[in-house]
């Protein structure tokens, strides 16, 4: 996949960075989306559409309003139309706006990153014709926009009005929401995940055992997973704001492999739900989020 | 301890860079907020604890060394007295002791009598012991000794007095003993009931380095009832040509406790005239009004007395009484009603003193009006040899002469008394009237024209006046503008003489109109009768010039007898100032043994209020504050030896030192390879 994403001419890696300083989202998005669906706006799959994609040879049990009759004038055989797919699907993005989120050493936060993200994402799938929907939460849910093809432009509000604040908490908005979203679709939850991958793994099953698919992307910035810190300093939670002296020499080493320790659960957690799981440090492109969208996107959609 | 070279202890500011620049760097670091602690908590914090004990281990190590290596170079010395066997320990103690009346309260005194003898029993043979007794004065009874037994007796005799507490006399002649002494250690003890009135923070009452100051207090914890009497007052009113007394004595209660049950008594003469009950409350003053009582003659010894209670010496108040005495003045003048009618006018208003006024002509002065004058006022008369020569030797004797000049005015030449030649009469109708000036105001007769606004002279219109011209001796109290003495004063033999250059009457000036004719009038005749208000009575420690009273006895053979029936005699040197220190009444008598004066001493009823102080107060003032460091025993010189001995500590804090830092070079290497 990765090696298909780079060959593809035209797709431009910006830098986050340089993206977070733009500020309209809806600016943003598009460029990073249209640039991306320059090389890929041809669904890989057939479906009801007005695009016509190929006749085959019609089998008993087809529908027979599908069947092209002119062909057949013309070949006496009968063939069917296929066109390309309108997925129609409901796709919405759960976002953490939780404070942990409000960081950043490299000149964008982790929750800037998760709004162009998210911005990003939903102008794809609206480009794709999908329904887009957007929740923000921390401990409880923020905000709420309902999935609908009309709701690209309220996503992007919503968006740009967004502040991280509270403390956040998965486990509660997330089984909230798995009541609220009957219709199956796609989820995509955008979080730092700073909690026990078990307690994770709790707040994600009901949605996807209510048969959506679940896409997680875990953001972090590159110091949460370097810890590239000199100084002995006291550190505050951003969160409870509880300070503890560190060292951070001596904590280094314990620290990074503490955090691969939690990739690796959470990995393996997710892989376990067939959630599919992507860890993105806020140095990286955007781009790779997208990819990773599309590759799982078609992963789900069995490819005829 | 001190230090040869106590310079090098600047470096010692080096030490503190290191920790200065940990405390700021500490000071200055940021909180780094980050997003979660989750997995920092979940690392061992022993570590990190572990870790920084270590770093501290090793600036705690560096910096001792290098301050002993700072000290070192400081040398050290040791202020070790090598004195000869036995007497590094020699002490020189002066001993206070409170004598003040209040220590006769309840048992205080055989308190502190026992005090003084445990203080006495520690003096060692090597030791020096001094007693010292003090109230408002201090008195060494017993000085520099080693003989216990000597001092016990000094304190042994000792009883309270009738003065009051003052700390600092009794600090200053304790630091003149410690100041003479040679021993090494110097111990001051003050033995008092510390009472609150002792002390007033007195700056100079400063003990020499190193003396140790120990303050016992003697003080009671149970509040007994106490009275005292503060004063009295008296009320005079005339009866059938008898004067009449009311005294009213104050009271004060400055226990805790309602006092009542108690009489007062009043004595007069010896005999006891009346007794009133006594009632005061708590912490308040009451006074006692006694009937009103005759006094018959001068100098009447008068006492109130309260009942016995814990304090005997502030229950009773001496006083003396006397008949308000006239001031006898003979008027000579010209027999002419009207040349002396503001004077007998002026002198018929008066009752401190009250002024009796003779007239008399020039040629009908008898010896016995000169006897009996205080002041003889000469109205413009034109006096004869004979008068002049009787009136001379009338002023020898300590008369009084008063000389109005006016253009009838005439002293013969040869009779030298007045204080100026009487010359020609000015005559000022024409022109600007003459004023009166450049007024002696030191003087008493002008000092009450002292302040602003309290009577002009220079307003009064002088039309005429006589040209004096001032005699050897003579003072010149007033001028005239023209420059010409107005008033002048001379002292002949015991007596004085003022002369006035002008009339008065208001033939020449408008002087007797003026409203500062009645107060200069009064206060030249009271000048001149040397006239003092009587004084009731003193208070223990003031003194009394004994010569004011006994003026015209002779000073040769004056004694005074004192309340305990002593008999000072007066010397012929000039010592006329005579110290009250006891309580009751003194004598003055004269040369035919019959009393003079009689001057009533009571106590300080300051001292009465038993309000007690921190000693510690005075210990900080006495021996600068910090009662540790006031220990330390003054240095003797030493031996070049022990100098040398007691300087070689630098050698060791170098080792020490050296061996730290070698340490230090231990720990860090195992710290770093750890």
């Amino acid at each position: 996949m990765a090696a298909e994403v780079h060959a593809i001419p035209g797709a431009r890696f910006m830098d986050p960075a340089v993206l977070a300083r733009i500020g309209n989202l809806e600016l943003v998005s598009r460029a990073v989306a249209d640039g991306f669906i320059n090389g890929l706006h041809k669904a890989p799959y057939f479906g009801a559409s007005v695009d016509f994609a190929e006749h085959r040879g019609y089998v008993p049990g087809d529908d027979i309003r599908r069947m092209d009759w002119r062909l057949w004038a013309r070949t006496d055989r009968y063939y069917i139309k296929e066109y390309e797919a309108e997925t129609n699907m409901n796709f919405s993005v759960l976002m953490d706006v939780s404070k942990s989120m409000d960081y950043g050493s490299r000149g964008i936060t982790k929750f800037e990153y998760a709004r162009i993200l998210t911005a990003c994402l939903t102008n794809l799938v609206h480009h794709q014709r999908d329904r887009v929907g957007f929740v923000a939460f921390d401990d409880q849910i923020v905000e709420h926009v309902p999935p609908s093809a009309k709701h690209m432009e309220t996503v992007l509000h919503v968006l740009d009005r967004l502040k991280p604040g509270r403390p956040g908490n998965l486990k509660g908005p997330l089984h909230k929401l798995a009541e609220h979203f009957g219709r199956r679709g796609v989820l995509v939850i955008v979080s730092d995940f700073y909690d026990d991958p078990e307690a994770i793994l709790d707040a994600v099953s009901p949605l996807r055992f209510r048969g959506q698919d679940l896409i997680a992307f875990h953001i972090l910035d590159p110091t949460e997973l370097e810890f590239g810190f000199s100084d002995a300093q006291p550190f505050e939670d951003l969160e409870s704001g509880e300070q503890m002296p560190v060292v951070p020499e001596a904590f280094r080493e314990e620290y990074r492999s503490l955090v691969r320790a939690h990739i690796d659960a959470l990995t393996r957690s997710f892989a376990g739900v067939r959630v599919d799981y992507t860890m993105l440090d806020t140095s990286k492109p955007l781009d790779h989020a997208l990819y990773k969208y599309l590759g799982s996107r078609s992963k789900m959609m069995r490819i005829r | 301890m001190s230090f040869l070279a106590p310079l090098f202890f600047a470096a010692l500011a080096g030490l503190a860079i290191p920790v200065l620049l940990h405390l700021t760097q500490r000071e200055k670091k940021q909180i780094i907020r980050f997003p979660s602690l989750m997995f920092v908590r979940r690392i061992p914090y022993q570590s990190v604890r572990r870790r920084k004990i270590q770093n501290w281990l090793l600036l705690m190590v560096r910096m001792a060394a290098l301050a002993l290596i700072v000290l070192a170079f400081t040398r050290p010395l040791l202020n070790r007295a090598d004195v000869p066997a036995g007497g590094a320990s020699a002490r020189e103690v002066v001993i206070l002791v409170d004598t003040s009346y209040s220590m006769g309260y309840a048992d205080r005194w055989a308190r502190a009598q026992a005090a003084a003898r445990d203080q006495i029993s520690k003096i060692n043979a090597s030791d020096r012991g001094s007693v010292v007794l003090f109230g408002s004065g201090a008195d060494i009874q017993m000085r520099s000794t080693s003989e216990r037994s000597r001092l016990q007796a000094t304190v042994d005799s000792a009883a309270p007095s009738p003065s009051a507490t003052r700390f600092s006399p009794a600090l200053k002649v304790a630091g003149s003993i410690l100041a003479e002494s040679t021993l090494p250690k110097r111990e001051v003890v003050i033995i008092s009931d510390f009472q609150r009135n002792g002390w007033r923070g007195e700056e100079g009452a400063k003990l020499p380095e190193g003396t140790t100051l120990t303050p016992v207090a003697i003080q009671d914890s149970v509040d007994k009832p106490n009275l005292s009497v503060t004063g009295v007052t008296f009320t005079r009113s005339s009866f059938s040509d008898q004067q009449r007394i009311v005294v009213t004595a104050g009271i004060t209660n400055r226990t805790e406790q309602k006092v009542s049950g108690g009489s007062m008594t009043l004595e007069v003469g010896g005999l006891m005239v009346g007794t009133k009950p006594v009632a005061v409350e708590a912490g308040s003053s009451a006074s006692v009004v006694f009937d009103p009582f005759t006094v018959s003659g001068r100098n009447t010894r008068a006492s109130v007395r309260l009942s016995e209670d814990a304090l005997a010496a502030d229950n009773t108040f001496n006083f003396v009484v006397s008949p308000i005495e006239p001031v006898h003045i003979t008027v000579v003048d010209r027999g002419n009603a009207s040349s002396a009618l503001y004077l007998t006018r002026v002198l018929s208003i008066g009752n401190a003193p009250k002024f009796e006024t003779v007239f008399r002509q020039p040629d009908a002065v008898s010896d016995e009006d000169l006897r009996r004058s205080a002041v003889v006022v000469l109205n413009d008369i034109e006096v004869g040899d004979p008068l002049a020569k009787r009136l001379a030797r009338y002023v020898e004797q300590g008369g009084g002469m008063f000389v109005a000049t006016g253009p009838r005015a005439r002293w013969p030449q040869d009779v030298d008394t007045l204080p100026a030649t009487v010359g020609q009469p000015v005559d000022r109708t024409r022109g600007d009237a003459a004023r009166v000036g450049g007024l002696e105001y030191g003087h008493p007769v002008f000092e009450p024209f002292r302040a602003p606004r309290s009577g002009d002279f220079s307003a009064i219109p002088v039309y005429g006046y006589r040209n004096l011209t001032a005699a050897m001796g003579a003072q010149v109290l007033a001028r005239f503008d023209a420059g010409t003495p107005a008033m002048l004063e001379r002292h002949v033999g015991r007596g004085r003489v003022l002369l006035w250059g002008s009339t008065l009457d208001v033939s020449w000036s408008d002087l007797p109109t003026k409203p500062v004719f009645l107060p200069f009038i009064h206060q030249s005749i009271r000048h001149l009768a040397g006239y003092a208000e009587p004084q009731p009575w003193l208070t223990v420690g003031q003194v009394f010039n004994t010569s004011a009273v006994a003026a015209r006895g002779n000073a040769n053979q004056r004694v005074v007898l004192t309340p305990s029936g002593r008999r000072l005699p007066l010397d012929d040197e000039g010592t006329d100032v005579l110290e009250l220190t006891e309580q009751g009444f003194y004598e003055v008598r004269g040369d035919a043994n019959q009393a003079d004066a009689i001057v009533a001493a009571n106590v300080d009823p300051a001292e009465a209020d038993l309000t007690p102080m921190d000693p510690n107060e005075i210990r900080a003032a006495a021996v600068g504050g910090d009662p540790e460091s006031a220990g330390t025993p003054s240095a003797v010189p030493l031996t070049p030896d022990a100098r040398e001995k007691n300087q070689r500590l630098w050698w060791y804090l170098m080792v020490l030192g050296i061996v730290l830092l070698g340490l230090d070079t231990v720990l860090s290497n195992r710290m770093a390879k750890a």
